[in-house]
């Protein structure tokens, strides 16, 4: 079995003539919290959908498992994505277990698993509510369970704290470190520098498509004179609105 | 294509689940319910008005120059005779009897006058029906009952016809293979702004990204399709079996022609091509209309196109007569094989015999060809339209994805 879970060599990715993702390679390691950040545009989604196939990139290679990603592929994987959504005008309960049916799991297991997660998050009393009929953080995470539902051992979480409240950014933060914990590998892009010290291993800074940093947090800390994510986020960006100020 | 039987399961289920599934599916019986009802009551009150308009007497006189009304019968209906028109219409007028008729002396050519005092709308017509009946009455027993059954236009026919030295009834024969020509119409009429908004629900509901990590492509869209097939088939038990109910049991109330089954003909070849027809009709425009779907980023967008798909499908119709009388017209024959408008020109041309067998065999390897290729389409267009959120694909652009 490769060390790497997913490598990416190479890869660069246009929009017509507009070049978003240019010759950026990294690697994450199997049981390793990885974490992707830059700011809005930087192409962090944009990384992650070609990497799990749903964008055809322009140039490179992207890995998982030493392989493009398939569906049947062998890896099982738990994408949250950025862009939230599930159907709707189904039942909570009826959405998870036919998700967790997709992933492979026999019915009565993604019903029951997915039950279990519900009463962990306090909606086992909204199982059989219409998922238009929730709140949007109550959605959020519905979705969530729907990612971790088969215990995934690649987990791609896309802003996965955005619109939680601090309580159940704090649940959503147990969940991960549970998943950490039992070997799972997670990919976790955020804004929020303080969870991405707390959760992650390494990381990878994204600026225009390029890696601005890259290396565990340790690493990367150090590269900057010992300053916080936060205090490097700022800087690495900071150097781009002064040039475009100037 | 392990989850095929995951997708189709949810998607049966949530659609039976829907109240508009049950409410598009039971809206044509009830209407058709509604429609019978109508009929029934109304046949009912003319039945009701005309049995209490022959019940009612009234008093008439008639003068007749054409000689033709037999005094017995004008004094059967307790009629008399009058000496002139002028004292007819004067007795009217001054009330002194109902009604008055004067037949001219050449019917053929002038009209019978009826002169009547007014009892409403409806019930002035008794005086017509009696001034008519006691000239027919009066007619006919000056002559055979053949005659007079001749001139009523009472005469019943029965046909036989042969073929190849065998009896044959082409009407008879051509009921079972129509039938899927009918239920052709239904399913795609009924059923086929569902088959459109299939696959533009994930997009909408932006839950495309976890779907097209977790499964197949094609399972889905297969699985999807397959779903339709068969909710179509369910809607059209809906659809169908309250009207054949109603007509097994209502039919004589409203006064519905009754088809004798036990002279159906059964030719099983073409009721074979028929169905085929149907299936890889049915298959092929759902194939299309998903594919249309899943070009298109929103089902209102989709919806602009479902008209051209209803012109191309049922478009054919207007040339009905044509299909029947002159298959071999260079339209009947572009509408036959162009696969977005064969289906109903081959399956009413299947139905009334006119259609060869290796014909329908080249229709059915195009349609079948047509359908795979729209399939593969959507499979493609689902792929890699699934993030365009606010425009539809092009066609170019869904054949040029590697």
């Amino acid at each position: 079995m490769k060390r790497e879970i997913i490598t990416i060599d190479g890869f660069g990715m246009s929009f017509g003539d507009v070049s978003v993702i240019d010759n950026l390679s990294f690697t994450v390691k199997r049981g390793e919290t990885f974490g992707l950040l830059g700011s809005n545009g930087s192409g962090k989604t944009t990384t992650l959908r070609s990497l799990l196939g749903i964008y055809v990139p322009t140039r490179g290679k992207l890995f998982v498992d030493g392989r493009p990603y398939h569906v049947d592929g062998g890896v099982k994987l738990g994408y949250l994505p950025e862009e939230r959504g599930l159907y709707k005008k189904e039942n909570v309960i009826d959405v998870m277990t036919y998700f967790g049916e997709l992933k492979g799991m026999p019915r009565q297991a993604a019903h029951d698993g997915s039950m279990k997660f519900l009463e962990r998050v306090d909606l086992a009393d909204k199982a059989k509510t219409r998922l238009d009929k929730l709140s949007g953080g109550q959605q959020q995470k519905v979705q969530l369970g729907v990612t971790i539902l088969d215990e995934p051992e690649l987990l791609i979480l896309d802003e996965p704290t955005k619109g939680f409240d601090p309580v159940n950014r704090k649940l959503l933060m147990d969940i991960i470190e549970e998943h950490q914990a039992r070997g799972a590998t997670v990919i976790f892009v955020s804004h929020q520098m303080e969870e991405v010290e707390r959760l992650c291993d390494r990381i990878i800074l994204l600026k225009d498509g390029k890696a601005a940093a890259y290396g565990t947090v340790k690493e990367v800390r150090k590269k900057f004179d010992g300053k916080s994510l936060d205090q490097i986020f700022l800087e690495v960006y900071g150097q781009k609105a002064e040039r475009d100020n100037a | 294509m392990h989850n095929l039987g995951t997708v189709f399961r949810f998607e049966v289920a949530r659609t039976l689940k829907k109240k508009s599934f049950w409410i598009v599916s039971l809206l044509f019986p009830i209407g058709i319910g509604a429609i019978a009802g109508v009929i029934y009551f109304s046949n009912k009150a003319t039945s009701d008005a005309s049995k209490d308009t022959a019940k009612q007497q009234f008093s008439f006189e008639i003068f007749d120059e054409s000689h033709e009304v037999a005094p017995e019968i004008v004094k059967a209906f307790k009629g008399k005779e009058v000496v002139s028109v002028e004292q007819g219409v004067s007795d009217v007028e001054g009330g002194k009897v109902d009604a008055f008729f004067h037949y001219p002396k050449d019917i053929s050519k002038d009209h019978v006058k009826v002169y009547g005092k007014d009892v409403g709308l409806f019930d002035n017509s008794r005086y017509e029906s009696v001034a008519k009946l006691l000239l027919s009455q009066s007619v006919a027993a000056t002559v055979s009952t053949n005659v007079s059954t001749v001139l009523s236009d009472k005469v019943n026919v029965d046909s036989t016809t042969y073929k190849d030295g065998k009896t044959y009834d082409g009407f008879q024969e051509m009921i079972v293979p129509a039938v899927f020509l009918v239920l052709f119409y239904i399913m795609i009429a009924t059923f086929g702004n569902q088959m459109l908004n299939a696959t533009t629900e994930e997009k909408e509901n932006r839950v495309i990204e976890m779907i097209l990590t977790t499964i197949e492509t094609r399972a889905l869209i297969v699985g999807k399709i397959f779903s339709l097939i068969v909710l179509g088939f369910i809607q059209m038990l809906i659809v169908l079996t309250p009207v054949v109910v109603g007509y097994i049991f209502l039919h004589d109330k409203l006064s519905l022609p009754s088809f004798d089954l036990s002279h159906l003909v059964f030719n099983w070849p073409r009721i074979g091509i028929g169905f085929l027809l149907f299936a890889v009709s049915f298959i092929m425009f759902t194939g299309l209309l998903v594919a249309i779907g899943a070009a298109a980023p929103t089902a209102k967008e989709a919806g602009s196109f479902f008209g051209v798909v209803m012109i191309l499908i049922f478009g054919p119709l207007y040339a009905v007569t044509l299909f029947v009388s002159s298959p071999d017209s260079g339209i009947v024959q572009f509408l036959s094989y162009f696969p977005f408008t064969a289906p109903i020109p081959l399956l009413l041309r299947n139905a009334v015999g006119n259609l060869e067998y290796w014909q329908a065999g080249i229709s059915l390897v195009i349609l079948v060809v047509t359908a795979a290729i729209v399939m593969a389409l959507g499979i493609r267009a689902f792929r890699y339209g699934a993030l365009e959120y606010s425009r539809r694909l092009t066609l170019k652009e869904i054949l040029g994805r590697k």
